[in-house]
This record gives structure tokens, C-alpha cells and sequence, in this order.
């Protein structure tokens, strides 16, 4: 059988032909039982194809919103508060920093002012303790003269560790003072004061911290009543 | 309803009206993804991504059939789950039968009037004949099941596969063929009036 036939057929099954391409085929139909059969082949899938029950959909596919990726509209003022929030939050949060690092800072004018050539040598001695150390202990008699040089403020009675300590510091305070001219020593004992005042209020901070949280608050509850009312339509 | 006053609406952004929509076509789209795919779950995913990618494309619909275009969407969304298929290929959770048969569950939808027996009898064929549908090309599958099961003529099926209506001849006359091969091997399913047919050809 030829696909040609085959599609006639099914064509012809369907109504699909036009009346003369009909009229032709039923004629050969009658002289031709290979026709007729396929004829009947065809016609039996169609018409079992076509008894198939219609089933009925298991579920509703009605759309959502949310599956079409739509939002609730929110209200004008929502942005404001989104910005006034964002902005709270980071203000917050550059106080909060340049608070902590006041005291590190306020220790740092040292390094520019008069003196401040003593610092950094501060810094490498008490870096290297261990190897200076013993340096120290084996010839305290030489550093005798620069201990009466580092003025020992806050402590009356200098412990032997003290005095070591106080011993490794002074090549580095002499250092500072042929350097500079002028001794060092006392600049490095100086006391930081403990409660210097932060750059910024805590009383801001706390505002700051409030407005952050109230705005959020307020978008939160905008957001809510939005989609509750949007629902309900 | 009035078709096309919602397809406008539905085109403006109007879901409720989409959703009229939906309900109107839902059986008929779930049925076609049926059919392609085999498988109720994946039919009803692939019948719920159509319709979703149908609205968000409806603005492309320029007139015409809108259920051929409608039948595009779920036919694409199917290609689409037979893709991945392909890929990541999986093994059904459905017990298998003595004979390593995968075992069939009961729930084809058959006329509540019916007798056990009958019901039975329903969802054998029924089971049958989508065993010789999934057996058949994709292309062919998709064309007979929208002029055999949709009742859609062949300009829409075209419209539907995107392909000329002599190609949609062909595919048709040739899947009908392959069915009628495949279906003999249940002849004892098969309604009489088909066994008859089939024993005088014989």
C-alpha cells in the first residue's frame, strides 16, 4: 500500500478531501479490497481513539497572582519608609564604628604631635620582648641611667619585671629622644582617658536603631494590609 | 461566553478573566497533556505551566483559533517535560506485577453507571491505548491526539504543531495506522464490533 493511499484514506475518513478526490476513491474502494481493508484498520484506531473517555482535570488550574509573578500594589508611602529604614540602618551602623574606634584613634595624635618619633620605636620593642629580654637581664647595670630617665608614674614600688620592662623600653626612648632632641618617655607614659567621649551620642544611636525598627515595622504592616486587602477583591 | 471579549481582557492584564478562560479549556488541555505524556502528575504540571505561560505570552495571540494556540502552549510544555525526561530520566514508584508488568492503579475515570466488570474491561483498553500512544513518536502522538481526542480539524492542528496541514495528513494517517498494528496485540480487549472487522479481514 502506498503512503500516498494510506493518507487519502485517512484524509478521506476525516471529511478532508474535496468532492471529486472523494468521488475518485470510493470508486477504487469498490475494486479494491486492500483499500477497503486499510480503510477499516484506520477507521477502528480512529473511532477507539475517539471512545477514550474525556477525563475530567484533577485539580483547578486557575491562576494566582503569585503564579504570574504579580505583587500586591503597595502604597505610595512604602518606598519613604524603605529609605528612611535603609538609611537609619547604615547610619547606625557608621556610629557604632566610629564609636569603637574613638579610642584607637584618640590614642593615634602621638604619632603627629611633639615627641611622636618615640611611638613607633614603643611599638617595635614591645614587639620583640622575648629577644630583648634577656639583653636586659644580662646587662642591667648599663641601662641603669635610662631607668632614671622613663618616670614611672602610677607605680611606686617597681617589681623586677617592672624594671625589666622598663629596661627594654628605654633603648627605644633613647632612640626617640636623640632623634627628636627632646625626651619621648613621658609622652609614652601619658594615660589614655578611659571614658573619652564617643564621637556620636548613644542617645542617637538609639534614635537611629528606633527609626530603622519602626520603619520597618510600619512597611511590614503596609505590606500586610495590601495583601490582605488585594485577596479580598 | 463571550471568547474573544476575555481573550481582550485577559490581553489588558485582566486574570479573572484569563481564569474564565482556564476553566473553560482546563479539561481539554489537561486531556491532551494526558495523552502525550502518559502520566496524570506530569500531565496536570505541564496543563499548569501551559496556562501560565500562556498568560504571560497572550499579548503574541493575534486572532484566529485560541484553542489551537492554547494547544501550542501545552504541547510545547510537553516537549518540554519529554526533554527532561530524556536528560534526567526516572524510575516510576508504581509496583511492578509478577510478570515485571508495571501494575496499573484504578484510577481511570469511567462512567460511575458502570458495572465493575465493565469499569474493568474500560480501563484495560483505555490502559491499552495509551500504551500503543506512548509507543508512537512524539510528532505522531501529539497530531493524532488533537484530531482523534480534540475533535480539532487539521488547519488547527497545523496551527497548534506549526507545521503544514499536508505534513499533518500525513503524520495523522500514519499514526492511525501504527495504532490500529499496536491495538491488535489486545485484540481481546478490543469491543466486538472491532474483532469482527478484524477476524473477516483475516
Amino acid at each position: 500500500m502506498k503512503q500516498r493511499d494510506i493518507e487519502l484514506l485517512s484524509s478521506y475518513l476525516d471529511g478532508q478531501l474535496s468532492p471529486s478526490d472523494s468521488a475518485r476513491l470510493e470508486t477504487r474502494l469498490l475494486t479494491d479490497p486492500d483499500l477497503r481493508s486499510v480503510l477499516r484498520d484506520l477507521r477502528g484506531a480512529r473511532s477507539l481513539l475517539r471512545q477514550l473517555p474525556l477525563r475530567k482535570a484533577p485539580r483547578n488550574f486557575r491562576l494566582t497572582p503569585k503564579m504570574v509573578g504579580r505583587n500586591p500594589p503597595l502604597p505610595r508611602a512604602y518606598p519613604a519608609f524603605r529609605f528612611t529604614s535603609a538609611l537609619a540602618t547604615i547610619l547606625l551602623f557608621i556610629t557604632l564604628g566610629l564609636n569603637f574606634l574613638r579610642p584607637q584613634l584618640a590614642s593615634a595624635p602621638p604619632a603627629f604631635g611633639m615627641g611622636g618619633g618615640g611611638a613607633p620605636d614603643t611599638f617595635a620593642a614591645e614587639s620583640a620582648p622575648a629577644t630583648e629580654a634577656p639583653a636586659a637581664t644580662e646587662a642591667p647595670a648599663v641601662q641603669e641611667p635610662s631607668v632614671a630617665m622613663a618616670p614611672m608614674p602610677t607605680q611606686t614600688v617597681p617589681a623586677q619585671e617592672d624594671t625589666a620592662r622598663a629596661v627594654v623600653e628605654t633603648p627605644a626612648e633613647k632612640s626617640g629622644a636623640t632623634a627628636n632632641g627632646i625626651g619621648g618617655g613621658p609622652q609614652e607614659q601619658q594615660p589614655q582617658v578611659p571614658g573619652a567621649a564617643p564621637f556620636v551620642p548613644p542617645l542617637w544611636q538609639w534614635l537611629l536603631a528606633g527609626l530603622a525598627l519602626l520603619s520597618a515595622f510600619v512597611m511590614a504592616l503596609m505590606r500586610q494590609l495590601s495583601i490582605n486587602r488585594w485577596r479580598r477583591k | 461566553m463571550n471568547e474573544l471579549a476575555l481573550i481582550s481582557d485577559a490581553q489588558k492584564g485582566d486574570l479573572d478573566a484569563f481564569n474564565t478562560l482556564v476553566l473553560h479549556y482546563q479539561d481539554g488541555v489537561f486531556n491532551t497533556a494526558l495523552r502525550i505524556l502518559g502520566d496524570e502528575d506530569l500531565a496536570a504540571d505541564a496543563a499548569q505551566d501551559a496556562f501560565i505561560s500562556a498568560f504571560k505570552s497572550i499579548n503574541t495571540f493575534r486572532g484566529g483559533s485560541f484553542k489551537a494556540w492554547l494547544m501550542r502552549t501545552v504541547t510545547n510544555a510537553c516537549y518540554d517535560e519529554l526533554r527532561r525526561q530524556k536528560r534526567r530520566p526516572t524510575t516510576p514508584l508504581e509496583p511492578d506485577t509478577d510478570d515485571g508488568e508495571e501494575m496499573d492503579s484504578p484510577r481511570w475515570l469511567a462512567d460511575p453507571g458502570m458495572t465493575p466488570d465493565q469499569k474493568a474491561e474500560a480501563d484495560e483498553l483505555e490502559h491499552a491505548i495509551q500504551h500503543c500512544l506512548n509507543n508512537l513518536p512524539v510528532e505522531f502522538k501529539t497530531v493524532v491526539v488533537m484530531a482523534d481526542l480534540q475533535g480539532m480539524d487539521y488547519t488547527e492542528v497545523a496551527v497548534a504543531v506549526r507545521v503544514p496541514v499536508g505534513t499533518i495528513k500525513s503524520r495523522l494517517a500514519r499514526a492511525r495506522l501504527r495504532l490500529r498494528e499496536c491495538l491488535q496485540g489486545f485484540s481481546e480487549l478490543l469491543p466486538a464490533v472491532f474483532r469482527l472487522e478484524e477476524e473477516s479481514t483475516a
